[in-house]
Parts: C-alpha cells; structure tokens; sequence
C-alpha cells in the first residue's frame, strides 16, 4: 500500500471524500454513453442502456437496443426496442425498469429484460406527451415524475399503487424549466422548479416561490440542480459557474463554490467508480499522522507481525488511555467500510489483536462483521456484480439482499448464504428453493412430468416450502397440467382446493376436500358444483361421494327442502322419502286433507321400503286424524294431534265410554293398557261407582294393586280397602300397607313365611301403634330361625 | 354477556359487539336479524365475530348473503376444541357430535377432535401409538396423520406426556349409556343433569337452618352448585357407588365437628391462633359436607322409590341376560302408565341392545305401543333410534350379546360397593363395556378378545407415531403408562368413574385422562336423538 489516502479528496474542512474503482467494466460498448439513455440502479443495483433512443427511423438495423447490466457490466439482457421513444429510464426500488414513453405510457421490464406491465400516465400527459421525466424513491417505494408540452407536471408517488396527482399550474410558466427535481420532504413528494432566476417549490396544493439562503447574486439562471439520494442536500449550479450547496428545505446554507464552467453537463452519470464520503472510523484511523486509539491498535498489530517490542509501546499507549476497547471497535467497524479483503483482513486482524488484551469482549460485533464481510465480499464478486456498502447492506437488511440474488436467478449462491449464516430454513432455503421452483416452472421447453420431478427432488418435504403457491405460478403461465401435478406434493388440503376450484377442476378439488376430512371445505366445493354444474351432473357427481351428499342432504335439510326430496328420490331410498313426507304433514300442511294426503304419500313410501310396520302406522294415523276431525266436530273440544291413547281418555273423561270403548276396539289398544287407561281416567274423574263397576266387568288384567295405589293416590282409603281385599296373594302385603293395615299385612306375611315381607312389614311399623304388630313379627322371625 | 337471540339485541350503551358463534348456518340468520335491526337506530356500532372452534367458508357465504358480511371488522376463529372440565378431564361440548356422526353422515365434530388431538399433541408431544376401535375412531386416525404430514418440518420436540391415545367410537359400546348410573356423581345427572360442571338443586334442602326462623320464607330459586374436584370432599366420593357415599358423610361429619371441638382444648394463645388460623378450611369442609349431605339426601329420596327399584331390577336382568327376547311387563307398565317417553325409550333400546336387536314381534308391539301411547309423531324418533342401532330387529336370529358379556366379563356378580375390586362397581354389577375394552388394552392387550372385537360394530387398528430417539422414554420400573382416552360420541360419568378406578388401582400400570366430545347420560343422549316436527 503506497499511500492510503491517495484517493481522499477534502470536502470542506472536516471531512474527505474517496473515491475507488469498483470494476472495469466488461461491456463492450459500441456507442458513447452520451448517446444513450442510462439508468443505474441504487444499491449496487443493474445499469441499464437504451441505445439511440433518439432515432426516429424505422428501420430494423438503427432501432434502438435495450441493454441491461449488473454493475459489473456482466450483461443480463439486450432486447429491441419495439415500442414508442423512451424519454426516460429508470429502476424501481423493487429493481424493475421502468420506461417512460413519450406518450405517457410507463412500461416495466424485469433484469432480464422480461416485460412485467404497463401503465398510462393519463390524459392530459398523452395529449401534451412527455418532455421530461423522473424516477425517484421514496420511503413508499418508487415514483414517476412527468413533465408535459404543456410544462405542467404529473406525478405518480408510488407505482406500485398508482395514483396519479396533477401538480399546480406554474404561474407565467411558457417555456420548459432550466431544470428540475423531485423532492420528498414530510413524506409527500414535490417538485422543486427554476425559471431563469426563480426557484419555485410546487406541492399538491400550491406553488410557492423560493429563494435558497446566501445565494451570490448575479445569478440570471439556474441550469441544473441535483438532490442527494436521502433528499436532505440539495446542489444548485447556475450559469455563473456558482455551485450552491445546502440543505434541501432551502433553509440553510451548507458551502458555496465556483467552478467557472458555465456550460451544464448533458447528463451525468457515474457507473464504475465509487464516490463516497470517508467513514468516521475510517477517517479517524488513517488519517495522517492520527493518534486515534484505532490507528495506534492497527500501528501495534504490524509491529507485533515484525515482531517489533514497537507492538508493546503502542498497545501500551492505548492501554494507559483505557481506549483498548474503543481501537477495537474503531477497527472492526473500519473494516466494514473496506472494500479490499487485504485491508478489510488487516483491520480485522488488528481488532483480534487487541481483543486478546481485553476482557470479556463481547464477541458478538467482531464475528457478525466477519460474517458480513464474507456475504459481502462474495456478492461483490465481479461474476455477481452487486457492489453494496457495509451501510447500504445493513440498510437493505439480508431478506431483501437474499430477494435480490433471487431476482438474479442466482440461487446457488443465495442458498449458500443462507446456510452460512444459519438462517431458519423457512425464511432462509425454503424460500430461495421455493422461488426456484416457481422460476422452474416458467421453463416451457421442459415436459410438465420433468418439471415437477425435479422440483419435487429438490424440494422435497422441505419446510415452509408451498407447493399450492408454486402451483399457482405453473397455472399462471398457463400449464394447468403441471399445476395439478405440483398440487399432489402439498399436504395441505386448504391449500390445494382453492387452486383446483379456481382451474376448473372442481371434482377433484371435490375428492381432496373430503380427503381432508374439512367439512366446511367440502362445503365450499359443493356450493361451488351446485353453481358450474346442471342439476343432473351435480346429482351424480355427489352420488358417487357418500360423505359430500351426506353433508349436502343436511344443507338442503335446513336450505332446501325440495331438493332434498329430490335427492331421496334419485337414490330410492324411501325410508328417507316416508320420513321426509311425515315432516312435511306437520310443518307444510294446514288442512286436514293435505295433511292426511302427505300422510298417503308417506304411507305409499314405507310400502315400497317394505317398512310394513311404518306404512301401517300411518295408515292408522291418517284414519286418526279424520275419527279426530269428527270428534271435534261431533262433539267440540280438542282433538286433533292428540295421541290414539290420549284420545281415548280425553273420551272417557267426557263421559263418551261409548265412543272410548269403539275406538279402543277399532285401533286394537291391547287389554292390559285399556284397563290401566280406563282406572287412571275414572280416578282423575273419581267417578268411584263407575270404577268398580269397571273392576267388576271381568277378571282386571293387571291385577288389582293399581286400584289400590290410585284410590289412595286420590286419597281415597275407603275406595282403596275395597279392592285390597282383591289383590292377589303375592302383592297382598303392599295393598294392605297401602291401605295402612299393618297388622293384617303381618298375619299374611307371617302365613307367607317371607322374610323379605317380614322386614318391608318391620319397615311400617310405626312405635306406638304398631308395638304389638313388631312383637308379633319378631316372634314369627325367631320361629323361622328355629326351624331352619 | 348475553345469549344469542333473533330480533334486537338487548340495549346496552356499547360500542363494540362481539358474537361468539359455532358456525352453524340457523346461528348465522340470528345474527344476521340482529344486525339488520341494529342498523335501523342509534349510534353506529362495531360488529365482530369469532367463530368458535373454527371459521366457516359456509358461514360467511352465508352472511354475505344476507347482505352483512361487511358489517363485521373482524372475522377470525377462536379454536377452542377441547374444554378442560378437570385435571384429568377435556371435553369438546359438542352436542350433536353423536346425531352427526351415526345419523347424518357429518364428520365436523370428527375433523374438531382431531384439530384438538393435533392441538394438545403440539403442547404435550406426539403421542407414539394410537389404538382405535370403530369407524369415527378410524377417521380420526387418518385425519390426525395427515395433519401430521400438513405440519412437516416443524419438529415437535416436546418430551410426550401421553404413552398411547385409545379412540373409541359411542357406538361400539351403546349399551353403557343406557343404563341408570350409581356412582353419586353419575346419579346426580341422571337425576338432576349436570351442565357445564353446574347442577341446579330444589332449594329446600339447603334452606338455612336459623333458629326461630320458623321455615317461613323458604327459597324459591334453584340452588346452583358448581361440582368438580377442586372441592375436596367431592373429589372423594363423586366416583363411589352411591350406597359407599353415606358412610363418607358420617365420617366425614365426625371428623369436622372433632376439630371443631378442639376449641376447648386451645389453652394458650398459641393454640387459639393455629385454631382460628385453621378456620376458613373448616368452615370450608363444613359448608361442602352441608351440601353434599343435602344432596345425597335428595338422591336417597329417588333411589329408595320403588318405581327406582323396579327399573333398575329390569335394567339388571337385561343386562345379565335374563328374559331379554320378550315383552317386558315393566315397560309395558310404563308404557300404560305414560312414564316419560325418555325413560321408556332408554329401557326398549337397553333390552334391544342387549339382546342384539328384538324380534321383530316384540320391536314391532314396543312401537306401536309408544306410537299409540305417545303420538304417532315420534315415529321420527323412532327411525332415528333405529337408524343409530340403538332399536333394531335382530338378524340372522343369532344373539351375539351373551358372547360379549362373557368375553369381557361385563357382569360381576360379586360386587363390592364399598370397596370395589372392579370397574363393575360404578353400575352394581354392570362393568362398562367401553372401559372393559380399555382396561384389555392395557393387559393384556386386545389380541385376547379378536373374536369379540370382530362382533362389535367397525374396524380395530393400531397405528405408530416415530418419535426422534431423543424423545423416546425411558421407562423407570414401577412408572404408569399414562393413556389419552377418546370416546366420539359422548361418555358418562359413571364411565369416567370406572376409568379414574383403573388409574388409582396400585398395580394398574395405567393412568388415564379422558377426552370426549360430550359430557352426557342416556336421557341427554335420547334426547338429542329425538324429533318433535311440531
């Protein structure tokens, strides 16, 4: 190293400028650059070169060629240039081109040249077409600025979310501006405006006139004007060769020079060389003759390399200062704004140098600027061409440096870098493998078999890759076959439907919905169906899925009935259909007939289910109705909807046994229900005549311990002894405690010989009353005892 | 808070609403009726809904329909699939899950379980063997492995707390519900119905007891007791047979009033402070044995009627197999006597059960008396009962019954309430058939009882799940294997009982927590069964 600082320029009293070649370039350019339109990108980002765009020929051989480049000059695309005459390039911050047409019309190609989209900007500039234009940046991503025939500007903050905004007029504007620039301050972009000797600021609202403080006079004209990139300094330079310098609000005045050259440049434009103010750190170490503890620790290390005790002095000087620390520091940040591996290794060995003297250095800075270095070194690799700054890199963070390698195709290095510094694979190598496939995809000449083997080797089950989204890109390019080929490798269902649904391929979409198990997925799919298919396909389409029309049949149940019917019908299943119409009898139909016709239709159906039993109940049932329909008639009162056996009782309740007896007989209500029918009816009326005359009729079916319990449920004793004299043996004991005839209940257990009976007795024995009955039990038990 | 309703919602000066919703299609036009009526007057107000356990495509098809998607800022899913009811207990609450599942061909609830299986293995590891038994069970499965591949690459590296997952569908075992529950806790909600952990109570029996109150002014509102094992006087008795629960009480009365004694014997201020200090917890213990010597004195009230007695006499003979082919007079009593169409329901469908479906003669006469009886509409009903299995013709005159109850030994006769030896105690002599199958897994494993797995309805299976070596457990001797136990379709608390039974049987070797997709008893279940068109 001859001398380092060789290439820093003063700037000022306390700063330097470098400025260092990055490349040569590789391009083999025919033309001059000043006879092309050039656009660089920020960031180390590609140039690109329209070549005569000037030509209004229209022969082949002298149409204008668009060229694009990494920084390097390494060409990525070169395409001819079919459309109208290009005013203006420029490359958004996403590192897309935009070309700004004379006719308004911004047309967007990708790095490689592929044509993305176009958009207008309006009426009013097609029809004055473009003088002039600018791309800019802004916080909210890239702008376009136009300026008509009609000096009247348009402008477009963001293109991305294109709306267009009309500038004021400039008052007494005849002529196109001497010259012009965005501005974007309080995050709303203006344009900032000279008209011979007046500076004018328009924003949406208004256009102000402006004076920049300190201005030497004698201007009679601005000629160009130039805004630093994070818009805070603004150059003005003027045709008196006066260079103005300050702040972009115009309120404070930073330099002045004059550099008497009175002619502007016709465009400026700095490609391969690297101009930038020196770093502080970098300042503060190579300063000439500087003390900074930085420089003495970098001194130390190349003392300590010859082995020098030199190496000793110097550490010790920093050592006396307690600046140990901060040299460090001072040296690994040094070395991040290196751009030779040789100096950024020197500083870097230095800083481990005087890393070994400290204790507990946090290691953290040291080894991410190692790691930050090596990213940045290989993409600054000339075959990569992308030159970053340590700033710019950090300003850009790793995802969008990780994007823009992916923007490149270059997805070898990207995955590298991902596993070098350990990213998670789903933000890391998933995603650079998943925009591989997507890329993979676009290859037309590879068979959709290939395509989707290969991608599926690569990436395998691999997390966070989606292969619903890669899909999707297939299908965008129109390769529905190899969509659906991709669909296969994703396991998640949701995932796989919407895509399918949206290719028409909705009975598959169909059979991996129910895979899924998702009803609600199903669902969606079949409400999808219902609508792209005839009423016939649909039906057999869900014939063949049973969990879809199960699922379908309890839509239409609370949706639509009618289709549920005709579902029933298309399978024969007139289990279902009888139901359907018994449902249809009580909720649809008023009239009596109606009912008892839907009733038939019911009836008609258990018939051909061979559900006998069904069928013959609702024969039943529809004779019911019309016998109730009568009764209400005949008789008043409330009929209807009342069960055959509530019927029954309300008839007898009525005093109508008569009619209770016919109905009973004609609906075969079997004896023994009859009988608890009838005694339950008669108690509630306690019509006690009747009832025995009843029990009397014949022999009870059901014995004649229900008497008992509902005469003295009635609290009726006397009614109850009646027929506890006629229990049967075996419930003879509980009727008589029924009744409360403890001690009877005992001579008849105690005859019975039942223990069981003895004890329930015991039970019932109440202490005073009863002493003698309990004695007498005790007695028999003790007896028992003895015999056995 | 308030419940879902149609028209207005109630007036409350608010400016957000938020609607906790199932996605359930009747529940969008309630809510969309609220929306529309809101709109018409007042201040504007914001509507969001959560859908819970998750969002439906359906649903919100639905809203926008009716013309209100927009009016909801937010629409998101709050997926709560499984509710935790107790240390060793979840459940997804999902009433119609069993209608769903075995009636209407609709797996959602299904699809739920196994979003909350996937949920509680990402908390507590994956679960390295699933054994099942049943068609629902078998979905699940299937459903589970293949969200397991959805989720590749995010390892669980969770040390799994749970050694297998049983899934057990409710109708390989339908005889359980059916029968009338003996623990205190089963009898509880067979008597009262525990809801949500709550049961509401007739007051009377917890009326204060003042002195010269007089018994004037007796309480009118149900008194609501929440019940699970945080109280610790529950925790012990709500597993026993009720006939082992009255001895607990006087035990447990004994041993409060003795330390409320202990007064008189605190001397110094030293004793008097550790006294008082113990104080709360004594009031505590003494309040939770108040209410719980009321409650088993309701129960006592029921089960010694003797309508209880008969019923559950029947109930036993069907179960041990006596006179399970003909009509039975108790329930053709019933029948006459126009018992609760529930209660008649669950004792035809425990005889079918039992039996392996009715002749037709006998199936047919139970019908048409329930029809005759209580109205020809339930023949909805009816068709349901037949069409989940519960009521059915037998077929091929071959009664498969007696084989299953002697495999399995569902049966005891020797039974001990109060200290019971087997699971068989939670019903006086019924061991729950599910949690037989279970406890068979575990020792010796279920290739014993082949033959009876064949004859109860749906597939048996086994399926693995690799764990990474790392996490693969080293087991110490004498550890339980601890065992998830899923039953679709509903359990009983009597079945939950048995199961804790098995857990704190000293050499068990397993330890169970269950999970289900409802809380319920064979009244609920009937009823959720049943069809009223009008």
């Amino acid at each position: 190293m001859d001398c380092y600082t060789a290439n820093w320029n003063p700037l000022g009293d306390s700063a330097f400028y470098r400025k260092y070649e990055l490349y040569s370039m590789d391009w083999d350019l025919k033309e001059e650059l000043r006879d092309c339109l050039v656009a660089a990108a920020p960031y180390g980002g590609p140039i690109a070169l329209l070549r005569n765009p000037w030509r209004k020929e229209k022969a082949a051989s002298v149409r204008p060629v668009l060229d694009i480049y990494s920084a390097s000059g390494m060409p990525l695309a070169s395409l001819l240039w079919k459309s109208g005459p290009v005013v203006s390039l420029g490359w958004s911050a996403e590192e897309e081109l935009l070309c700004v047409q004379e006719d308004g019309a911004v047309l967007v190609y990708g790095l490689h040249g592929d044509f993305r989209r176009h958009f207008s900007m309006g009426n009013e500039v097609l029809q004055n077409r473009v003088l002039d234009a600018r791309i800019f940046h802004t916080e909210f991503g890239s702008g376009v600025a136009i300026l008509t025939g009609a000096h009247r500007f348009t402008l477009s903050a963001n293109v991305g979310d294109l709306k267009l905004r009309r500038m004021p007029e400039v008052p007494g504007l005849q002529s196109a501006p001497s010259c012009w620039t965005t501005l974007c301050q309080d995050r709303v972009a203006h344009i900032l405006l000279a008209v011979g000797p007046d500076l004018y600021l328009l924003d949406h609202a208004a256009c102000s006139s402006v004076t920049p403080p300190g201005l030497a006079p004698g201007v009679s004209s601005f000629l160009q004007m130039a805004v630093s990139f994070t818009y805070r300094h603004l150059a003005l330079f003027t045709d008196t060769g006066y260079i103005w310098m300050g702040t972009a609000s115009l309120k404070e005045k930073l330099c002045e020079f004059n550099c008497n050259i009175r002619a502007p440049p016709k465009q400026m434009v700095c490609t391969h060389e690297f101009l930038h103010e020196v770093p502080a750190a970098s300042e503060e170490i190579f300063k000439i003759a500087s003390m900074a503890p930085g420089a003495l620790l970098l001194e130390a290390q190349k003392e300590y390399e010859k082995e020098s005790q030199k190496a000793d002095e110097y550490l010790r000087e920093i050592q006396e200062l307690g600046q140990l620390t901060q040299a460090v520091q001072q040296c690994i940040e040094a070395a991040g704004h290196e751009h030779q591996p040789d100096m950024q290794k020197s500083l870097l060995r230095a800083a481990s140098f005087g890393k070994c003297f400290l204790d507990r250095f946090p290691p953290d800075s040291f080894v991410h600027m190692c790691q930050d270095l090596r990213v940045l070194n290989a993409v600054r690799d000339y075959h990569i061409g992308i030159p970053l700054t340590y700033s710019q890199y950090k300003q850009l963070t790793i995802q969008v440096l990780l994007d823009r390698l992916v923007l490149r195709r270059l997805y070898p290095l990207a995955i590298q870098i991902c596993e070098y510094l350990r990213l998670p694979e789903v933000q890391g190598v998933s995603r650079i493998l998943a925009h591989w496939a997507c890329y993979k995809v676009q290859q037309k000449d590879v068979s959709d078999e290939d395509v989707a083997r290969a991608i599926n080797q690569k990436l395998g089950d691999t997390p966070g890759v989606s292969y619903s989204d890669i899909a999707a890109r297939a299908y965008g390019c129109g390769r529905t076959e190899l969509a659906i080929k991709l669909l296969e490798y994703e396991p998640r269902s949701g995932e796989q439907v919407p895509l399918l649904l949206k290719m028409k391929r909705s009975k598959l979409a169909l059979s991996k919905a129910i895979e899924s198990g998702d009803t609600d997925l199903v669902f969606t799919v079949l409400l999808h169906l219902k609508n792209e298919l005839n009423r016939g396909d649909f039906f057999m389409t869900l014939r063949n899925q049973p969990m879809a029309l199960s699922l379908y049949r309890q839509f239409c149940k609370h949706q639509e009935l009618e289709t549920l019917k005709d579902l029933y019908n298309q399978d024969d299943n007139h289990q279902e259909l009888g139901s359907f119409h018994i449902r249809a009898s009580y909720a649809a139909e008023e009239r009596i007939e109606g009912r008892v016709a839907a009733l038939q239709t019911a009836a008609d159906a258990f018939y051909k289910a061979k559900n006998e039993f069904a069928a013959k109940a609702t024969e039943d049932q529809m004779r019911l109705l019309r016998l109730q329909r009568r009764l209400e008639d005949e008789l008043g009162g409330e009929f209807l909807d009342l069960s055959l056996h509530d019927t029954v009782t309300t008839l007898i309740l009525g005093g109508h046994n008569k009619r209770a007896e016919q109905l009973a007989r004609d609906f075969r209500i079997p004896d023994k229900r009859l009988w608890w029918l009838k005694l339950t009816a008669l108690a509630d009326l306690e019509d006690w005549e009747e009832l025995e005359k009843f029990s009397k009729s014949k022999k009870s079916p059901i014995g004649y311990l229900p008497f008992v319990e509902i005469c003295m449920k009635q609290h009726n004793k006397y009614e109850a002894k009646k027929y506890a004299s006629r229990v049967g043996p075996e419930q003879k004991v509980k009727a008589l405690l029924l009744v409360g005839d403890v001690a009877q209940a005992a001579d008849v257990a105690i005859e019975h010989r039942s223990e069981a009976e003895l004890s329930l007795v015991l039970s019932h024995c109440t202490g005073a009353t009863d002493g003698a009955t309990a004695d007498k039990i005790q007695r028999a038990r003790a007896q028992a005892q003895k015999n056995v | 808070m308030f419940t879902l309703k149609g028209n207005r919602l109630p007036a409350a000066d608010v400016k957000n609403i938020i609607f906790f919703v199932r996605p359930r299609l009747e529940l969008m036009d309630i809510i969309a009726e609220n929306v529309l009526s809101e709109d018409r007057r007042g201040p504007t107000r914001d509507f969001h809904i959560l859908f819970v356990p998750r969002r439906s495509l359906l649903c919100e098809q639905r809203l926008k329909d009716l013309g209100v998607l927009g009016s909801f800022i937010h629409r998101e899913e709050y997926s709560l699939d499984l509710i935790p009811f107790d240390g060793d207990l979840l459940s997804m609450e999902s009433e119609g899950a069993f209608k769903e599942c075995y009636l209407e061909g609709d797996q959602t609830s299904l699809y739920h379980a196994a979003k909350g299986l996937m949920t509680l293995q990402a908390l507590y590891g994956t679960i390295p063997q699933i054994f099942g038994k049943g068609e629902c069970a078998r979905q699940v499965a299937n459903m589970m492995i293949r969200m397991k591949r959805e989720f590749t690459g995010s390892q669980n590296l969770i040390f799994p707390v749970f050694d297998n997952l049983l899934l057990l569908d409710r109708n390989v075992d339908l005889l359980t519900p059916l029968a009338t529950q003996l623990t205190y806790e089963g009898l509880i909600d067979e008597i009262y119905g525990i809801q949500n952990s709550y049961v509401k109570l007739p007051p009377e029996k917890f009326a204060p007891k003042k002195q010269g109150d007089g018994g004037k002014d007796l309480p009118t509102e149900a008194k609501k007791l929440q019940l699970n094992s945080a109280e610790e006087l529950y925790a012990e008795i709500r597993d026993k047979n009720f006939n082992a629960v009255g001895s607990v009480l006087s035990k447990k009365a004994k041993i409060i009033s003795a330390a409320f004694e202990e007064r008189h014997n605190a001397k110094t201020v030293g004793e008097i402070k550790q006294f008082v200090s113990q104080l709360p917890h004594m009031q505590a213990a003494r309040g939770s044995l108040a209410n719980h010597t009321s409650i088993a004195e309701l129960i006592k009230d029921v089960t010694t009627s003797e309508d209880f007695f008969d019923k559950l006499t029947v109930e036993q003979e069907f179960m041990s197999g006596i006179d399970t082919d003909k009509v039975n007079n108790y329930i053709e009593d019933c029948i006459a006597q126009k018992h609760s169409l529930i209660k008649v329901l669950r004792l035809v469908c425990l005889q079918s059960v039992c039996n392996s479906g009715l002749k037709q003669k006998v199936l047919d006469y139970y019908k048409r008396e329930i029809l005759q009886t209580y109205g020809y509409e339930h023949i909805l009903t009816l068709h349901n009962l037949e069409k989940a299995g519960l009521l059915k013709p037998q077929t091929g005159g071959r009664n498969n019954y007696p084989t299953i109850r002697k495999t399995l030994r569902l049966w005891m006769d020797d039974v001990n309430e109060q200290n019971p030896t087997d699971i068989s105690y939670v019903y006086s002599g019924y061991a729950p058939l599910s949690v037989r199958l279970a406890q068979l897994l575990s020792r010796p494993g279920w290739r014993s009882i082949e033959e009876v797995l064949r004859i109860l309805p749906g597939p048996h299976f086994e399926e693995r799940q690799p764990l990474p070596t790392g996490l693969q457990k080293k087991r110490q001797p004498g550890e339980n294997r601890v065992t998830l136990i899923f039953f679709l379709g509903g359990v009983t608390f009597a079945e939950i009982a048995a199961l804790r039974f098995l857990s704190q049987l000293e050499d068990g070797g397993t330890e169970y927590v269950i999970a289900t997709t409802k809380l319920m008893n064979g009244t609920s279940w009937i009823e959720a069964l049943m069809e009223k068109p009008f």
